[in-house]
Order: C-alpha cells, then sequence, then structure tokens
C-alpha cells in the first residue's frame, strides 16, 4: 500500500472509532428533542423536529426538584468536607516532616483503593441507625440525606489529600520566603502567594468530588428508602415506573443530569490523565 | 535570594504549617510537634471511623448468624465460620450458586480488560498516526464517552438496545447481514445481557487507556527512535525494542486498575439488570441481593469477605509499587 493509501485508511478507521463513541451521545441528546411521534418509529429518525416538550414533561416530574435538591445538596456538602480535611492533611503531607508520615501517605493510598462494593454490608449495618456516642445527635441513618455526605466524604478524601499533596507539592516554598523577606506575614504569603498558585489544584480537586457524589448509584439506593429522599441517580434508574417508556423524557432527563458533569469533565480532563500515578480516578 | 535559615523570620506558632521544618528546627515547640498530628488527625479519625469500623463489622458479621431477626432484636449468634461453609458449599435455600457467580465474575473481568486495554493500546497507536483534525476528533468524541456519568449509559445503553424501537437492532436488520433483528431481546437471556453491558463498560474505559497510553507514547524521547532508525533499525524493531518497553510500566498499572474496576462492578450490571438479575450475577450485586434485598447479612458479609480477599490479591502488585515509590517521598 502507498503512503497516502495508508494515510488515508488509518483516517477512516480514525473517523469511525470517533463515530462509535460519539454516536450513543448523539442518539441520547436526538431522542431527547424528538417529538413523541418521532421516537417511537421502527425506522430511527436522525434528525429531531427540536421540541422541548421533553425537557419540560422531565422537569414537571413529581419530586423531580426534590432529586435535584438532593443531588446538589449532598455533592456540595462532600466537596467542602472533602477539600477542608484533605487540605488539612495535604499540607502535613507536602509541607512537614514527622514520624509515622510515610504509614500515612501509604494509609492514604490503600484507602483509595478500599473496595466501597464490599464495603456496603457492613458500612450499611454500621450507620443505618446513626452514628455511634456523641456524634449521634447528627442526622445520619437510614433513610436520611446527610448519609450520603458521609459515604461520599470517605470515598473521596483518600483521593483528595493524594491530588491536593501534589499540588502543594508543586508550589516552591522558596516563593513564600521570598515573599515574607520582601516583608509580608506568613499569613500574608500563603494568602496571597500560596493560594492563588493552589486555585487550579483545588478547582481540580473538588471536580473530582462533585462528579464522584454526582454520579453515585449504590450506596444511594441501598441507604434512601422514600422517594422524596432519591438523588438524580436513583431517579433516573427507576425512571421506568415514573416515566412508563417514555424514552423522550427519559433522555431529556439524562441530558440535563449529565451536562453539569460534562461541563466539569472537560475543564479537569488533562489533569486525570495525568494524574494517572495517582490512581482511582474512575470512581 | 533565598535566605538562609538564620535570616529568615522565625515562624510563629500555627502558623507555620507549611514550612519545611528541616530548615527550621531552631525553635522547636510543643505545639510545632503537635501540628502534623493535629493537621492529620481528622483525616486520621474518619478512616478509623468509617473504614475501620466497617472492616471490623464485616469480618464480625460474617461470622455471625445474621438476619432480619437479629437485627431487629439486637441477638448476637456467633457461628465461626459456617457462613463461609454455608455460602462457598452448600448453597442456602434461594441463593445462587457462589462458586458460580465467582466463575462468572472472572470471565466477566477477564473479558472486559482483555477488550478495554487491546483496544485502548491500538487507539493510543492509531492516535499517533492519525492528522492533526481526526486527532482532535476522536479524542472529543472519546472525552464525551469517558465523561458521561455511568446511570446516564445505563439508561442510554437500554434505548440503544431497545427490542422494538431500539436503533441498534434497526441497524443490525438493516444491514442484513445478521437476519432480521427487529424485536430481538437482548435483555432476555444472561450472555446476551452481558454483551451490552461489556460494551457500555468498554466504551466508558477506553477513552482513559488510549489517553493514558498516548501521553505515554508522547513522552517517549524522539532520539531514541531517531537514532535507531539512523543505525538500521526497521519500523517493527522500534516498537518492539523502544516504545513497548517505554510505555510498559504504565500498561502494568492501567491493566491492573481495569482488573480492580470491572472486578468489583455494580451500577452497570445490576441497573441494566433490574427484571431478572439471576443470571447476570457477580460478585458485588450477589452481596447487594442477598445483603440489603434478602437481609441475610451473615451470609452477604461472608461473600463480601471472600471478594475483598480476591480483591487483595489484585491489590499486592499496586501496595508493592507504593511501598516503592514512597522510599523517594
Amino acid at each position: 500500500m502507498s503512503r497516502t493509501a495508508r494515510r488515508v485508511a488509518l483516517n477512516g478507521i480514525g473517523l469511525l472509532a470517533a463515530f462509535f463513541f460519539a454516536f450513543p451521545v448523539y442518539w441520547m441528546v436526538n431522542t431527547a428533542f424528538k417529538s413523541a411521534d418521532q421516537f417511537q418509529t421502527y425506522v430511527p429518525v436522525f434528525i429531531p423536529d427540536f421540541t422541548l416538550d421533553n425537557f419540560t414533561k422531565a422537569l414537571n416530574q413529581p419530586h423531580f426538584i426534590d432529586f435535584v435538591r438532593n443531588s446538589v445538596f449532598v455533592s456540595f456538602f462532600t466537596v467542602l468536607l472533602a477539600l477542608v480535611v484533605g487540605f488539612l492533611s495535604a499540607m502535613a503531607l507536602a509541607r512537614l516532616r514527622f514520624r509515622g508520615r510515610k504509614g500515612f501517605l501509604l494509609l492514604v493510598a490503600v484507602a483509595q483503593m478500599a473496595p466501597f462494593e464490599a464495603l456496603l454490608i457492613p458500612i450499611f449495618l454500621t450507620i443505618r441507625n446513626g452514628l455511634p456516642g456523641p456524634l449521634g445527635f447528627l442526622p445520619i441513618g437510614y433513610n436520611q440525606v446527610p448519609t450520603l455526605i458521609l459515604i461520599y466524604f470517605i470515598f473521596t478524601l483518600p483521593f483528595t489529600i493524594w491530588s491536593l499533596r501534589g499540588f502543594v507539592a508543586g508550589i516552591p516554598v522558596d516563593l513564600e520566603e521570598a515573599a515574607m523577606v520582601d516583608g509580608a506575614s506568613r499569613f500574608q504569603a500563603f494568602y496571597k502567594v500560596t493560594l492563588p498558585l493552589l486555585a487550579p489544584g483545588l478547582v481540580a480537586t473538588s471536580i473530582f468530588c462533585y462528579i464522584t457524589s454526582w454520579n453515585e448509584f449504590l450506596y444511594a439506593n441501598t441507604f434512601m428508602s422514600e422517594q422524596t429522599n432519591y438523588t438524580l441517580p436513583v431517579w433516573l434508574v427507576s425512571f421506568r415506573t415514573f416515566l412508563g417508556t417514555d424514552w423522550g423524557a427519559t433522555m431529556a432527563a439524562s441530558t440535563l443530569f449529565t451536562l453539569p458533569v460534562l461541563f466539569f469533565f472537560l475543564i479537569i480532563q488533562g489533569r486525570m490523565v495525568g494524574g494517572l500515578a495517582a490512581g482511582g480516578v474512575k470512581g | 535570594m533565598t535566605p538562609t535559615p538564620e535570616e529568615a523570620p522565625k515562624p510563629q506558632g500555627a502558623a507555620r504549617l507549611y514550612v519545611a521544618p528541616s530548615r527550621y528546627r531552631t525553635r522547636k515547640t510543643i505545639l510545632n510537634d503537635a501540628l502534623p498530628y493535629l493537621a492529620i488527625s481528622p483525616t486520621v479519625v474518619t478512616f478509623a471511623v468509617l473504614l475501620g469500623i466497617p472492616l471490623v463489622v464485616l469480618f464480625a458479621t460474617s461470622m455471625q448468624k445474621f438476619g432480619l431477626f437479629e437485627l431487629l432484636n439486637n441477638v448476637t449468634t456467633w457461628v465461626g465460620l459456617d457462613n463461609y461453609y454455608q455460602v462457598l458449599f452448600q448453597t442456602p435455600a434461594g441463593l445462587p450458586d457462589f462458586v458460580t457467580v465467582v466463575i462468572r465474575t472472572t470471565v466477566f473481568m477477564i473479558v472486559n480488560v482483555t477488550l478495554t486495554i487491546t483496544l485502548g493500546t491500538l487507539i493510543a497507536l492509531l492516535l499517533e498516526k492519525l492528522n492533526k483534525w481526526v486527532r482532535l476528533i476522536l479524542t472529543g468524541t472519546m472525552i464525551l464517552a469517558w465523561a458521561m456519568p455511568v446511570v446516564t449509559g445505563v439508561v442510554l445503553f437500554q434505548w440503544l438496545f431497545d427490542s422494538k424501537l431500539g436503533v441498534v437492532n434497526w441497524a443490525i436488520s438493516s444491514t442484513g447481514i445478521f437476519g432480521n433483528y427487529l424485536n430481538h431481546s437482548w435483555f432476555a437471556t444472561g450472555l446476551t445481557t452481558f454483551t451490552v453491558i461489556t460494551l457500555l463498560i468498554v466504551w466508558q474505559a477506553i477513552p482513559f487507556v488510549a489517553l493514558s497510553i498516548y501521553a505515554g507514547l508522547l513522552s517517549i524521547p524522539r532520539e531514541l527512535s531517531e537514532a535507531a532508525r539512523v543505525d538500521g533499525g526497521s519500523e517493527r524493531q522500534i516498537f518492539r525494542h523502544i516504545t513497548l518497553p517505554s510505555v510498559a510500566p504504565l500498561m502494568m498499572m492501567l491493566i491492573f486498575l481495569s482488573v480492580i474496576w470491572d472486578f468489583k462492578v455494580f451500577t452497570q450490571i445490576y441497573a441494566m439488570s433490574l427484571n431478572a438479575p439471576d443470571n447476570t450475577m457477580t460478585l458485588s450485586v450477589y452481596a447487594y441481593v442477598i445483603g440489603i434485598s434478602d437481609q441475610q447479612y451473615g451470609y452477604a458479609a461472608a461473600a463480601s469477605v471472600v471478594m475483598m480477599l480476591l480483591l487483595l490479591f489484585a491489590l499486592v502488585p499496586y501496595i508493592r509499587r507504593m511501598i516503592n515509590s514512597l522510599e523517594d517521598q
């Protein structure tokens, strides 16, 4: 085969592969914009007539607002909790030498690989009646939404520490010292020099935590019994009981659910490839 | 100019959180010594409560007769290794055969990992050869598939493979090669359900593998292959002796991660076969159905322990690698 023919063939294969990756996504969006008689045909319609009916229907599902609120609430506080606790540990690991540091580092690395699928039963048995002792007052337990915050917190904490530690270590201590030579206090040096440099790392890490908690299904499905306490993934999977076989509305709901993830994912995508050494980024 | 330790302002109290103490050994206070431990204490407590306690409870539950009665009445009945014996060799009434589930999970994992790694590697190699625009398009579409939330993927693939109105059945029928697929039900048997699940998993897993290997390929210094070419090496020899050894460690890591992910995968399998989970039941679904649905916590815990031990077996190279890399920290 000549060089040109080979090149054309390879690019053709590349486009074919791109087609297979893109088609399901295209089909989701396509169906979401179809009118009812368009998605109920044997011969599929490839160009929708861009009706918004399906989105209206999805948004008007009973409790839809509850599901969105639960998902946002859980994700937000998971990110906050993981970031605060993770940041403290990351700082200690990146900037301080202390006895047991390596042991702690190993603990974080192993915790990141914890098989939460195998820990479902004991976690369920442990916190279905709330937390023990002095923490008993917290609204944690079976069918209580904040429980999911606690669970996603432990899901995301190891990665948060690992990731932030890398970002902090990447900022030279010399920069802060230089700022202090120029008369800044230690707090100012941190606030004005380190923190702005750390911002991309904080953003990337919180997006990871957000995506993990936004997408999680197993624990949400196990712990939430009442429909008003469902998160979006639980609702989406049990859609048949809500929407029957209304694929238009289902795809519209799926599109709405996916959009924020896609948006944030695009921001951190480059880092996720680079961060392979940290492992466990698939969630 | 970097200040020497003598010139640098002496850090005060808690504010010295981020100073490498080796350079500031001059003022040693109790607070400074305690600082790292204060900083990591929330994490340690979290690990202890949310990982440590469940781990202990898991082993304890696996050695108890633990059903709904015990749960409601707070009774503890120790039965030693009886749950393991029952689950592994006796198959208690109403439970699927555990050994079948383990074998099914392993085969499922091997098929998925093989497909993901093979296709991912091929696409990574392909990306190198593409022209700029096609590469951009392929990368972009892969990121779309990668970013898709798992539950969306499940619902979407159910729609694509819907027996009556699904576009896949229409497409297969239109080609005419495989006969008429209209009204073919993909979710009627275990094997065809697994086919759809595998397609979904591989579709979403290839991008990470392909883009990681592609990044690895790009980081190989060009001088190496150029030097080999000057010395008369063929493309095949360059691939065999330069490219492959350079990405081998990365590929080991990817294989290892895929093994773990595909072995414990839950959502895709459970949600895809909500109606007939029996013939697609893998280990994590088994533990869920036995434990949460049937409330046989003792059996479920024993099964989870077995699952964890199998995973631990796969984790050994990872932990070894972590310990090795800790040496340079």
